[in-house]
């Protein structure tokens, strides 16, 4: 197989988390009785007229300020006619001439170097329901009908599979920390179609196909995979590649080209006589502005860069947004940043797994976290009781302060009980104390033992050896 | 409100609503304009506080009136019953008023006859021989009759004011976005509007102040300026150019003309060579939108459904084949022509461009006149099979009544005589929001509508 050069480009669907779908007041939600949620407006009764939801203008905005895209100053719609039966209209309330935003930027991170793909346009557009198949008959579920949904088109940049899975990655953790969608690929609420092409070395673009059904980031890329070798296989023996839409079937791990009748669909766009064109205002603006975040890239190198953190770590914290926040939350007061994270990432992932839970709900707050890190910095605590005292933290809901006086866990630090069992195992045990004179190091260990049994395990094993020592060689 | 308030009492009591029922059967029998009547909804004491209080109206049967039929004079919606009700029929609603039927109407209104519906074929009241106008015909004709004091249309190209002047009363199509038309079944959006048609001027105007504003449920509904055009007439626009009218309206032209002169109206003559273009570009833009709208007919979720089995696209193919009539298939075909990709710019942009140019020169016209006169149509009703227009012609006598569409503007029919026992009427246009304008503009003219009665009209019942 010969080197080609491959360009991908992606289509990227993603639902956004409103509470009411796109031109009414119907709920947006997954599931549910079919066609519970639909009212004469999703259901396109006759008469009807779509009321746009302004909350998903804000996100629509937020997403693509988060691409660094040019923002529409006068946004408008337009409908997209096509007959299928699960729209309800056959047409669909799109963006074709005015999209919210053209020509952004977003940057993914390959192997640990960063590449910048340009964005073609984000625009808003509304759902479709299901048709589900039942023998002879088709079943319609117009529950998701009219939901708010926003495609994101990338321009070819992507240059392999691998780079196209990346991309989704990061474009997942981008819209979840800009809290628009949940990013749940099997679900259906990010939903990606790739075009891909492969040509000979510095001869530009070539024949695309357009693959879909793919539902989740390994998909995408293991279905590239398969398409590119195909196309090179197709290109090795001086073929052509036909320009079709193919999808991809997970069980046989291959592509294949849809039957359908290929006719090319003329989708008639003309300007939306219903909605006026949406003029984002100062207050608006604003309001989109201050709903930005650091983008999930930018907050990992930073945390890899200034706080020191491993990059699998800052990864780790980025990813998941819970643990991101209770970072973020110990970051406010004295514990080392390093520390931190290796806790958040170390013990309290295991913890959490242990206990099969997930930190929300976890009963693990930041304050009772930073608790608990205090107490094993400062030797009140051996770091191998941390682990229980998380376990009996998610279990009972209690302070881990309250957990370790009530277990009777916490190491003495007062030198003066420390000094007075000191003196005691020595006045006890003069062979072995003599032995140790001699040079012999091994019986320290049973006078350790010794404190920490008169001790009740309360002395702290560090600072009573130093004394132990320091009392022998004294 | 005079009128309005001789109907007051009318549902108020058994023995009254048994006499009115009567008249509208004796009506019915002649004119067929009702598609579906339902008295019993409106009873009750009327409440003096509610300005239309215990008044009777009727509806187009493109408005939704939630538990009432909502066919749109097709057989693809004639089972369908609406589960809502349009926001303009609410208000009034609120207002004490309670809607007693549904008027008959070309099918999704397209045409000008009321002959296109394809359930019932309804008359003039002044003659049953002739057409009573559309689409709105039914709602002009059962005002005209005295069924109702007054009824609600639409008007996308026309559609209010031709039958209002065929029939011989009063017919308002207001500025576009003035009132809401959630509810109101769209053929082509960003042209048609609801409109009100009644025996009276005032009764226009209290109805229309009710109904108009902003309606959340429609984003292109818009809320009335803090400061709407002024109401004073100085000076009367006059179109130069008007050949090809029948006798009586060029004759209404000139008396009216007369009448405004001396009610000390400056006229002046005003050039509008964009009219030529009025018809083309209505009916590019207007079929382009209808393609759109009426895709929704398949038979899939409500309406009729062909009992056919080979699949959904067979099954939605043979109801629309068997639901819509052939103006309607037509006017979808025209539509889908125009936005075809690589002929958008050919047909659908070109007449946004005419339409643009048209509201530019009625906003110049504006610049000179304070209304502007104009036909409503070239003739009177006409009675079938004499004299009657090709549907051809009748889409080219379009040209007065939709170049007010395509600019956006109000535009008031009003009746100025019978004329070979037939109504005439004509039009003031304005600039947006100018309604009240025009109300007081047709005020300055002598008194027509209590002399213009078609047989068989009775006010005695209701006293």
């Amino acid at each position: 197989m010969s080197a080609y050069d491959v360009f991908i480009g992606l289509e990227i669907h993603i639902h956004l988390l409103c509470a009411s779908k796109q031109f009414c007041g119907c709920r947006a939600q997954f599931g549910g009785e079919p066609n519970a949620h639909t009212c004469p407006v999703c259901l396109g009764y006759p008469g009807v007229l779509p009321a746009a939801n302004e909350e998903s203008m804000k996100m629509a905005f937020l997403v693509a300020r988060a691409l660094e895209c040019e923002l529409s100053k006068k946004c408008f719609f337009d409908r997209k006619n096509y007959f299928y039966p699960d729209m309800t209209k056959n047409y669909q309330i799109s963006q074709f001439h005015d999209p919210v935003g053209r020509n952004g930027r977003f940057d993914i991170e390959v192997d640990g170097a960063v590449r910048t793909i340009r964005i073609h346009d984000v625009h808003l557009e509304e759902d479709a329901g299901k048709m589900i198949h039942q023998g002879r008959c088709s079943l319609l579920d117009y529950n998701r009908a009219g939901s708010p949904l926003l495609e994101i088109v990338t321009e070819p940049d992507l240059r392999s599979a691998v780079e196209a899975e990346a991309f989704i990655r990061e474009f997942r953790r981008l819209v979840r920390h800009l809290g628009v969608c949940d990013g749940n690929m099997e679900e259906g609420s990010l939903r990606c179609d790739a075009n891909v092409s492969i040509n000979h070395p510095g001869a530009g673009l070539g024949t695309k196909t357009e693959v879909k059904n793919v539902n989740s980031a390994r998909f995408v890329r293991k279905a590239l995979e398969f398409e590119i070798r195909r196309q090179a296989r197709l290109l090795d023996k001086g073929e052509r590649v036909i320009q079709e839409t193919r999808l991809w079937d997970a069980d046989k791990g291959a592509t294949a080209g849809m039957r359908t009748k290929e006719k090319a669909h003329d989708y008639r766009y003309f300007p939306e006589p219903d909605m006026p064109p949406f003029v984002p205002d100062e207050p608006f603006l604003a309001e989109v502005a201050s709903r930005m975040v650091e983008r999930p890239l930018q907050r990992k190198q930073r945390y890899v860069a200034t706080l020191d953190i491993a990059p699998d770590t800052a990864d780790f914290l980025v990813e998941e947004l819970d643990a991101g926040r209770l970072f973020e939350a110990l970051l406010t007061g004295n514990i080392a940043p390093k520390t931190a994270a290796n806790w958040i990432a170390g013990d309290v992932q295991a913890q959490l797994k242990r206990a099969d839970t997930a930190l929300q709900g976890s009963h693990i707050t930041p304050e009772r976290l930073s608790g608990l890190i205090a107490m094993v910095e400062e030797g009140r605590l051996p770091r191998g009781k941390a682990k229980e005292v998380l376990e009996l933290v998610i279990a009972r809901d209690e302070d881990p302060v309250a957990i370790v006086a009530e277990m009777g866990w916490e190491q003495v630090l007062d030198d003066g009980e420390l000094d007075g069992w000191v003196v005691q195992v020595i006045a006890a045990n003069p062979d072995v104390v003599q032995k140790v004179k001699g040079g012999d190091g091994k019986p320290l260990a049973f006078l350790m033992g010794q404190i920490m049994k008169m001790s009740k395990g309360k002395a702290d094993p560090k600072r009573a050896r130093e004394k132990l020592e320091q009392a022998i060689a004294g | 409100m005079d009128i309005l308030q001789s109907w007051r009492r009318v549902l108020a009591s058994d023995d009254n609503r048994r006499r009115y029922d009567a008249y509208i059967e004796r009506w019915e029998s002649r004119i067929a304009c009702l598609l579906e009547r339902d008295l019993t909804r409106a009873t009750g004491t009327p409440d003096a506080a509610l300005p239309l209080s215990g008044i009777p109206f009727a509806v187009k049967d493109n408005i939704a009136v939630r538990d009432f039929h909502l066919t749109c004079g097709s057989k693809i919606l004639q089972n369908l019953v609406s589960p809502y009700t349009a926001t303009a029929v609410k208000r009034l609603e609120a207002a004490g008023a309670r809607v007693i039927g549904k008027t008959n109407l070309d099918e999704f209104g397209m045409g000008s006859s009321t002959d296109n519906s394809a359930l019932q074929r309804s008359n003039n009241p002044w003659n049953a021989s002739a057409v009573c106008g559309g689409s709105s015909g039914g709602s002009a004709a059962v005002v005209a009759a005295g069924l109702v004091p007054f009824a609600l249309g639409s008007d996308t190209g026309g559609s209010v004011r031709q039958p209002a002047s065929f029939c011989g009363c009063f017919g308002l199509k207001p500025t576009w976005g003035s009132v809401s038309r959630f509810g109101l079944v769209a053929y082509a959006s960003s042209l048609e509007v609801i409109g009100v048609l009644a025996r009276d001027v005032d009764t226009v105007e209290t109805v229309y102040d009710l109904m108009a504003g902003a309606d959340d449920l429609d984003q292109s509904s818009l809320a009335r300026p803090a400061a709407p055009p002024a109401r004073e007439i100085r000076t009367v626009g006059v179109l130069r150019g008007t050949a090809g009218l029948a006798a009586p309206i060029e004759a209404a032209c000139r008396n009216t003309i007369d009448a405004l002169k001396q009610s000390g109206c400056e006229i002046v003559e005003l050039e509008l060579p964009m009219l030529e273009y009025v018809v083309p570009a209505y009916y590019t833009i207007a079929t382009a939108e209808a393609s759109a709208n009426l895709a929704r007919y398949t038979g899939i979720r409500y309406g009729l459904r062909a009992a056919v089995d080979e699949g959904q696209e067979q099954m939605v193919a043979a109801t629309r084949n068997a639901g819509f009539g052939d103006e309607v298939k037509l006017r979808i075909l025209l539509g889908t022509y125009v936005l075809r990709s690589g002929f958008q710019d050919q047909y659908y942009v070109r007449a946004q461009k005419i339409r643009t140019a048209i509201r530019n020169a009625f906003d110049a016209a504006f610049q000179q006149a304070d209304v502007i006169l104009s036909p409503v149509y070239p003739t009177q009703a006409f009675v079938r099979g004499a004299g009657e227009l090709s549907p051809f012609a009748q889409k080219l006598a379009d040209r007065f009544t939709a170049s007010a569409n395509l600019a956006g503007i109000p535009a008031f029919a009003f009746p100025t005589g019978v004329a070979d026992g037939l109504p005439v009427g004509l039009q003031f246009m304005g600039p947006p929001f100018a309604e009240h304008r025009l109300f007081d503009a047709v005020r300055r003219l002598p008194d027509v509508a209590p002399l213009m009665r078609p047989d068989g009209y009775d006010e005695g019942w209701r006293s």
